[in-house]
């Protein structure tokens, strides 16, 4: 509960929050707070200077793509994507998979973001971002990148976000019809399993969470069994159960997308 | 430390704060705003539920720094005048509360709640408090109360 | 005065009359508690505090081979530590309940020499905040040579297990057989045996919303320490406490206001608190602990964790049981505390509510490298009745019985009570059957075939369980004589005291300590009622203070009791007052006391109300008027203090036979749930209770109860569990992996009552509250119930997350393996 000493910095700009974390080392980057908070409570991350993301507006814009598709402020909260009317008529997955996310109070601070930054296997959004396409947009001193989810998830807690980085965006490709599944410890709770799929042009495309360091990808549920995967065994489930949630999850995501 | 202001029921505090230093301690420590409770140290129970800038927040997972040029509602705030809200006395009157400990943090998530959905439905009502735990009541009076302040 | 007295066995009440007792009054407490306005003990601040931080072992066992506070001590706004090589010269272990080995076992404030348990404090940091604390805490250097771990209970009995106590040269903290009736002659009797060889009671516990904590001042000038606390049991506490210091328990105050829910986990409290209490005379200020959530998760007080063995049952050809017989193995954790009391408390529920008269327990409790356990919701009693539960609904689906018809036929039946156990304890009153029934017809029982079918046609396999328990109250502490003939130890008393000061005000104190059960408001009723006020008119002092006198060896909250103990103290504190402000009226008019009567906050004479003395003036005559008073009414004092002491006798410590508790309280739980065939996780679709504690006082706060042990037996069903890995790492330690139930997690619930007064309570009331776990019970039940299509798999473990539900449809020939049924 009782944070390690840390310093505290809230940029006005983008760029100035760039500047702030390029020039600290063990610099961090504050989004929503509803993970890092937490982690710096228990005193399993440290870092020296906070960056605090909190007024940066720019990142808190949802908007519709040339394409069609969307874009997303990095900032966006998970209460702002379930009331967003653009969200609500492009990707209503994205409020209806936020409306599911721990409690009203976390929702109203974490971010999209913090949720695919955080990398956390059993969080809801990195199953999205693969199974949609999601491009990431980073930001850092040497300029932009955009990166896959493929590209953007690394590991367990671990993403491509470099030291002096920021993730600014996401952009979600137009079309598709979505669905998402899970089964999660109390209603509403830590997900046990997840599965979130995609069929665009009859091509389907599902993504499950929970049963690897990173969202592992099938092209249908049958995949699922002979799909390269590591579920962990722990107090919620063996590893053979979480395999077999994640065939179930993904055949209801299907189906939901279907 | 940073110089912090910003509105707490109504009134402007002006301090210096350590940026470690959590909102809900800096309430119930520096404040003595003692209402705003600590149930867990991972963000799940919601007894330290605030209202930030009309918005309900668990005060544990915000620095208290992260409050400057806010407004802040707590519990203490809900009967200012000493009249009760009509909230607060279907608490009572339901038997919403037990020991009281989740009470404040409660009474803050369903403030929030019938402020944006007057008319929430039971289902409503139940994901409005899904942030907050309650040991004693199973629930079944405190979702009693606020159907009760919805009508 | 006599301060004491004895009750008849069974007492004579009047016929009710229409009062406050028995209404739903707006509760006292709610007006503070509503505006954040109560004060819990982190809530109260003195001028120059320091923090507490206790630095907690990482190894479940290990060897401490040293300690080094010096880098802490060099911190800015360090105070100083405490470390377990003070503690042990500075106190005496703590008094262990046990006969040998476990009284052997040597307990302290800190580990002294090594560490049991994950979480167990080596030392203690004190700074000038919170932080500072835990910075400090991190210097500390412990150097820890890591040693062999055994975390299952069966595992530390055998031969070679690692050792937790050497003193104590065994993991056995006690044990002992239980023979009541003649079981070898049920069983040859028995027209079918079944056997089940292994049911498992899973380890969880009630984890109040509050933490436990205290502040703690030391005055040196008398040596005695005032302690701001939440401690639900400070006479106990006193009494580990005050030796174990080398201090006279007058040393040691103990004072409560609002304490965020106990629900027994706030009993253990005494290593942390003596720890404070050294650090506040050994630092020479306030000190003010307060513990972390993963610190109660992981070193607070655990439920029993029991396993089941051997379970034989006799049954006759038409569903009569005749008795059972098994070993029980109990999991204390790495210390004691209040155990052995586990060993026996479970026996107030032999029976469970059911008529069997031969029943063989052989029990054991094992020490293992977890946390130690604790009183909580239902201690000892609720592992028992799940035990007999299941049995129950194992028996009835092995032998094809229908599980109503099997209850009905063997419950104690109204028109036996009171009904005395096989061991001697007596049922007092109640209608099992009745409440039966109207739990079965609020679910809608008739239409059960056709919600099954329909849940069916969704996927669903839909069951119906069913949880019969009793709420034992009021505890004979002459048990404890049954476990350890040494100990001196019986009966129960509870303390309460009523006076009218000088300006008419009631005042009221009582040395339970209420943690959300509304004592403030019940106790108004009661003495509104005999004085003839309003409770408005009547003021209950918040919390425990053991400086106001209102105190006994057993003054607290627990058990089940305040019902009987608290009120029937309350109760016989305003007759007293009632009698004395009558005394001094009929000085006043030269009348008699009978010729007064109590009402509208007037003492008056009955045959001319016209003539009366409002309360205000009783007040100030005997308090700053008394010399208008004839002579021999100047004894009153208008300060009256009662000390209720239930009607229990010594029990027979041969045939460990006698009444343990005085009331028993029935629930009766009905559970619906549906299981996605695809996942095995299941959802509780539909649930009532009946309750019946007799009389009821505040029909709203035994509602209230009803909810509270409901939530808890549901969590325990489904998602409360502590878990250890094999190395002794808790798996749960905090709020994401030990997932209570949220408002979306809890069904709509359907209650209803009866009410069998007590014959053997003041007011007809019983002690209710714990719940006897009854919704333990019924998920298991209903758990069984909805998986009969798929195998027949037997429900061994009385917490099922999903995982294992699926293991039990997958392969229910495993659980299957359990029970064998052998018929003549």
């Amino acid at each position: 509960m009782l944070l390690r000493e840390v310093q505290y910095v809230r940029p006005g700009s983008v760029d100035e929050a760039l500047a702030a974390l390029s020039s600290h080392e063990g610099a961090r980057a504050l989004a929503g707070g509803q993970t890092l908070i937490n982690v710096m409570k228990a005193r399993a991350a440290s870092p020296d200077v906070l960056v605090d993301l909190g007024r940066l507006d720019e990142l808190r814009t949802v908007e519709r793509n040339g394409d069609g598709g969307l874009r997303i402020g990095a900032m966006v909260t998970y209460a702002q994507l379930m009331r967003d009317s653009t969200v609500g008529e492009a990707r209503p997955i994205l409020a209806e998979v936020a409306s599911q996310i721990a409690d009203v109070q976390v929702r109203n601070r974490g971010t999209i973001g913090g949720n695919i930054c955080s990398s956390d296997p059993t969080n809801h959004f990195p199953p999205l971002a693969a199974a949609q396409g999601w491009r990431m947009h980073v930001r850092g001193p040497e300029g932009e990148r955009e990166l896959s989810a493929d590209e953007f998830f690394l590991g367990v807690y671990f993403t491509a976000v470099g030291p002096g980085e920021l993730l600014t965006a996401i952009t979600i490709p137009a079309g598709g019809s979505d669905g998402f599944a899970s089964v999660t410890l109390g209603a509403d709770g830590t997900c046990i399993a997840n599965a979130a799929a995609q069929v665009r042009d009859g091509q389907a495309r599902i993504a499950l969470g929970c049963v690897g360091a990173t969202p592992v990808v099938v092209s249908s549920p049958e995949d699922v069994r002979t799909a390269a995967m590591d579920p962990p065994s722990d107090v919620h489930a063996s590893a053979d159960y979480r395999r077999h949630l994640a065939e179930v999850c993904a055949r209801r995501a299907l189906e939901q997308a279907a | 430390m940073i110089p912090i202001s910003f509105q707490v029921n109504g009134e402007t505090v002006e301090r210096e704060v350590d940026p470690r230093t959590l909102l809900v301690h800096f309430i119930r420590d520096d404040l003595d705003l003692t209402g705003t409770h600590v149930g867990c140290d991972t963000g799940n129970c919601g007894a330290c539920t605030i209202l930030v800038d009309g918005e309900a927040v668990k005060s544990c997972m915000l620095l208290a720094v992260q409050a400057d040029g806010t407004s802040v509602e707590t519990v203490e705030s809900l009967a200012g005048d000493g009249e009760l809200t009509r909230l607060q006395q279907a608490f009572s009157a339901a038997h919403a509360l037990q020991c009281g400990y989740c009470t404040p943090g409660m009474l803050m998530s369903a403030t929030y709640l019938l402020r944006n959905n007057p008319e929430a439905t039971e289902r409503e009502i139940r994901k409005a408090i899904q942030g907050n735990i309650c040991r004693c009541t199973g629930y079944v009076n405190i979702v009693k109360a606020i159907q009760e302040a919805t009508r | 005065m006599t301060e004491t007295t004895m009750e008849p066995l069974v007492v004579e009440r009047e016929e009710t009359k229409s009062g406050f007792v028995g209404q739903s009054i707006p509760r006292k407490e709610d007006k503070r508690l509503t505006q954040g306005q109560g004060v819990f003990f982190d809530d109260v601040k003195r001028h120059g505090m320091g923090y507490v931080h206790f630095v907690r072992s990482p190894y479940a066992h290990a060897k401490i081979v040293s300690i080094d506070v010096s880098k802490a001590l060099e911190l800015d706004g360090v105070y100083g530590t405490l470390t377990g090589d003070e503690v042990a010269i500075q106190t005496d272990p703590f008094f262990e309940l046990s006969t040998p080995p476990g009284s052997e076992i040597k307990d302290y404030a800190l580990a002294v020499g090594k560490t049991r348990f994950q979480g167990e404090p080596v030392a203690a940091v004190v700074a000038a905040t919170r932080e500072l604390a835990r910075d400090a805490a991190e210097l500390v250097e412990v150097e820890y040579e890591p040693l062999d771990v055994v975390v299952d209970p069966e595992a530390a009995l055998a031969e070679g297990a690692p050792i937790l106590h050497e003193d104590a040269g065994s993991n056995v903290v006690w044990s002992g057989v239980f023979d009541w009736g003649d079981w070898e002659a049920a069983k040859a009797e028995a027209d079918h045996v079944v056997t089940i060889d292994y049911l498992h009671f899973d380890r969880f516990s009630s984890t109040p919303l509050e933490m436990s904590g205290c502040l703690v001042e030391y005055e040196r000038a008398t040596g005695q320490w005032t302690l701001y606390c939440n401690h639900q049991m400070p006479g106990v506490g006193a009494i580990w406490m005050a030796p174990a210091m080398r201090v006279g328990i007058d040393k040691l105050r103990f004072v409560t206001h609002d304490i965020g829910g106990g629900f027994g986990n706030k009993i253990c409290l005494h290593p942390y608190y003596v720890a404070c209490c050294l650090l506040a005379r050994k630092l020479k200020r306030p000190v003010q602990w307060t513990e972390w959530r993963t610190d109660q998760h992981m070193a607070n007080s655990h439920g029993n964790e029991r396993v089941f063995r051997d379970v034989e049952v006799a049954v006759k050809a038409d569903g009569t049981l005749l008795g059972f017989s098994c070993r029980a193995i109990d999991d204390c954790g790495a210390f004691p505390r209040y155990e052995p009391l586990g060993a026996i408390i479970w026996s107030q529920v032999t029976p469970g509510l059911y008529r069997w008269r031969n029943i063989r327990v052989d029990f054991t409790q094992a020490c293992t490298n977890k946390s130690p356990v604790g009183p909580n919701r239902g201690y000892s009693r609720l592992q028992h009745l799940w035990l007999t539960e299941r049995i129950i609904d194992i028996v009835a689906a092995e032998l094809e019985l229908d599980p109503v018809e099997i209850r009905k036929l063997n419950y104690v039946k109204a028109d036996e009570m009171p009904y005395e156990t096989p061991n001697g304890c007596v049922y007092d009153s109640g209608d099992y059957a009745r409440c039966l029934d109207q739990a079965l017809e609020l679910v809608g029982w008739t239409a059960m075939d056709e919600r099954r079918r329909d849940a069916e046609s969704r996927g669903k396999l839909l069951g119906v369980g069913i949880g019969s328990t009793l709420d034992s109250g009021t505890n004979n502490f002459g048990q404890s004589t049954l476990i350890n003939p040494e100990l001196q130890f019986s009966g129960n008393n509870e303390v309460a005291t009523v006076k009218l000061d000088i300006f008419g005000e009631l005042v009221v104190t009582l040395g339970t300590v209420p943690q959300g059960q509304g004592h403030e408001t019940t106790a108004s009723q009661v003495v509104a009622d005999i004085l003839g006020v309003t409770p408005d008119d009547v003021h209950v002092r918040p919390g425990h203070d053991s400086f106001w006198n209102s105190h006994a060896g057993f003054s607290g909250t627990y058990a089940s009791q305040f019902a009987v103990t608290g009120l029937g103290a309350v109760q016989g504190a305003a007759e007293k007052l009632a009698w004395e402000i009558k005394r001094v009226a009929a000085g006043v008019f030269g009348a008699e006391p009978d010729d007064i009567e109590l009402a509208e906050g007037q003492a008056r004479l009955a045959a001319n109300p016209e003539a009366a003395i409002p309360f205000m003036g009783i007040g100030a005559i005997v308090n700053a008027n008394n010399a208008i008073l004839p002579m021999d009414v100047r004894d009153v004092t208008l300060n009256v203090r009662h000390v209720y002491v239930p009607p229990f006798q010594l029990p027979d410590k041969e045939r460990k036979f006698g009444n343990l508790t005085l009331t028993y309280a029935t629930q009766i739980h009905v559970c619906v749930l549906e299981i996605d065939r695809e996942t095995g996780a299941y959802e509780i679709v539909d649930w009532a209770v009946v309750d019946d504690c007799g009389k009821r006082i505040h029909p709203q706060i035994v509602e209230g109860q009803v909810h509270g042990a409901w939530a808890h037996g549901v969590g325990a069903a489904t998602t409360e569990t502590f878990p250890y890995d094999e190395d002794g790492n808790l798996l749960t330690a905090n709020f994401y992996d030990y997932h209570v139930p949220h408002a979306l997690d809890m069904p709509p619930l359907k209650t209803g009552h009866i009410e069998s007064p007590s014959p053997f309570t003041p007011l007809g009331t019983k002690g209710m509250g714990e719940g006897g776990g009854g919704a333990i019970h019924a998920v298991c039940a209903a758990i069984q119930d909805a998986l009969r299509p798929v195998g027949k798999p037997v429900v061994y473990d009385s917490h099922n997350p999903y995982h294992r539900v699926w293991e039990l449809m997958t392969r229910p020939e495993d659980s299957r393996k359990l029970v064998t049924v052998e018929s003549r």
